[in-house]
């Protein structure tokens, strides 16, 4: 994978990862929210439970007041005395559940006021009752005829318990619309995420993709070098062959040549009377081995001599005015058992017998080959 | 299958030129110095074509060819000499003899025209 799409793969991770946590955090505070709003609701609910109760435990004892004014039982007063005790305790519990809350605060301490005024009216309508019988309570029931306290208690519990319920109302909306904010958070963020991976599996698939491109025209490429190479290496070894057939066929050109080089020596060399190979100025290019043999002289020291110088004709008489070596090359004709003497290094005169062969190169003399025979010493008539 | 080529010389560049040439050129060859030696190959191992020198150390190249025609008479053989023959003598002489004639100083290429004329490519 390229750094780029690296790069891209890793930041869409991240963002994702980002997507998640702050859809975590948001549902974890509105979860707190909730739960929070739960505990505001149950709170509302037990208000308005004590508020109710208060109000019945209040009714109880006024009637439980007004049947041991009728009655004078003992088991009335008693009612009495335990609805008081429960409106007292409801009062408590009111008082706590309240005392964080300003505005029900100061009403439940209104409702208190009336409340507790109420009970103290009938503690002393039950001590009056208990003290001096019936009559003695008569004028106090008959100022509370329609009971307006009771009315006035009333009505203050049932604003209580309608602003109780007006704020039930308005938190259960606020709940509703922060379970619906958590519906929409976690949705748009898992749809969020889920189009973050898609971008990341197509970004991925969309390397691979490119990947597999680059492989094949890779894989193209190195088919086309192979071929080259192949192609090359084919014309390397046939040019390889045709340099080592080049190579082979100098080799046999000089074997060939050295070969007839050598074969053409060994058959001079192997003469045993003397060769002598002159120029067509009659200077020595050449003697064969039978020359130094008999003349004592190296071959280097009569090579680019004058033929003249250790050889010369002797004719049957007087000796020849004009060399007649000169002559027969200049004219192209041989020159056969001619007498001649070679003097050798020593300065003696060895008789021989001397052919001359003019050396003809396209038609030209270019020199000539001369042939010496000794002449045995019976010939000659010496001993 | 690949032609079995003797060659009979007595110069080991010689014979080491021209087998490299032969086997280089898809050639099976057996290179040896003495005529005894191409006898006794050429007995066990049938050549398609025989390349021999004229002066060998132990015998005269056409005496061997003589020799070995009795016991290869549907071998060509070839004479490669350096000793250089007048035309007349080749035409008149050796071509009776053998198959073909070739001087040593003539090319390897007109060798090989030769070796693949007689034995094939």
């Amino acid at each position: 994978m390229n750094d780029k799409t690296t790069r891209r793969v890793l930041i869409l991770f991240l963002l994702i990862i980002a997507v998640f946590v702050a859809v975590a955090v948001l549902s974890v505070r509105n979860i707190n929210r909730s739960v929070a709003a739960s505990d505001w609701v149950n709170h509302t609910h037990a208000v308005i439970l004590e508020t109710e109760g208060l109000r019945s435990a209040l009714y109880v004892g006024d009637g439980a007041s007004h049947a041991y004014v009728v009655t004078g039982d003992a088991r009335d007063k008693r009612s009495c005395v335990e609805a008081l005790s429960d409106v007292d305790e409801h009062l408590q519990i009111l008082a706590a559940l309240t005392r964080t809350e300003p505005s029900q605060k100061e009403q439940v301490a209104r409702i208190a006021v009336l409340v507790n005024r109420r009970s103290d009216f009938i503690r002393g309508v039950v001590a009056a009752r208990q003290a001096a019988g019936p009559e003695a309570v008569r004028s106090m029931l008959a100022e509370d005829a329609g009971q307006p306290a009771l009315k006035g208690i009333q009505g203050a519990v049932d604003k209580l318990k309608d602003d109780e319920l007006g704020l039930l109302t308005e938190r259960d909306t606020a709940s509703f619309l922060q379970a619906q904010t958590v519906r929409w958070t976690v949705w748009t963020g898992v749809t969020l995420d889920f189009l973050l991976l898609a971008g990341t599996g197509w970004l991925v698939s969309d390397d691979i993709a490119a990947r597999r491109r680059a492989a094949a025209v890779l894989t193209e490429a190195n088919e086309r070098l192979e071929a080259k190479v192949l192609e090359r290496t084919a014309e390397l070894a046939s040019a390889n062959g045709l340099l080592t057939t080049e190579n082979l066929e100098r080799r046999w050109a000089n074997q060939g040549l050295e070969h007839q080089l050598r074969y053409n020596q060994l058959i001079i060399n192997s003469i045993n009377d003397l060769v002598f190979v002159i120029t067509k100025a009659t200077n020595i290019s050449r003697v064969n081995p039978a020359v130094v043999r008999l003349t004592g002289h190296e071959t280097h020291e009569l090579i680019h001599v004058p033929f003249s110088s250790i050889a010369r004709i002797t004719g049957e008489g007087a000796p020849a005015m004009i060399d007649p070596i000169p002559q027969a090359m200049n004219a192209g004709h041989d020159l056969r058992e001619q007498r001649a003497v070679i003097v050798d290094k020593l300065g003696r005169e060895i008789p021989v017998r001397m052919a001359l062969f003019p050396l003809r190169d396209r038609d030209k003399v270019v020199g000539g080959v001369v042939i010496l025979q000794v002449v045995p010493s019976a010939e000659t008539g010496k001993t | 299958m690949q032609k079995h080529i003797l060659i009979v010389d007595d110069e080991p560049s010689i014979r080491e030129v021209l087998e490299s040439f032969l086997t280089q050129s898809g050639y099976r060859v057996t290179a040896v110095s003495t005529a005894h030696e191409a006898e006794s190959v050429a007995s066990r191992d049938v050549p398609n074509l025989v390349i021999t020198d004229l002066q060998l150390e132990d015998s005269d190249g056409l005496e061997m060819i003589d020799r070995l025609k009795t016991l290869l008479p549907d071998t060509p053989m070839m004479l490669l000499t350096g000793v250089l023959f007048d035309p007349k003598v080749v035409r008149n002489v050796l071509n009776k003899k053998v198959s073909c004639y070739v001087d040593k100083l003539a090319p390897l290429s007109r060798i090989m025209e030769e070796v693949e004329r007689l034995a094939g490519k």
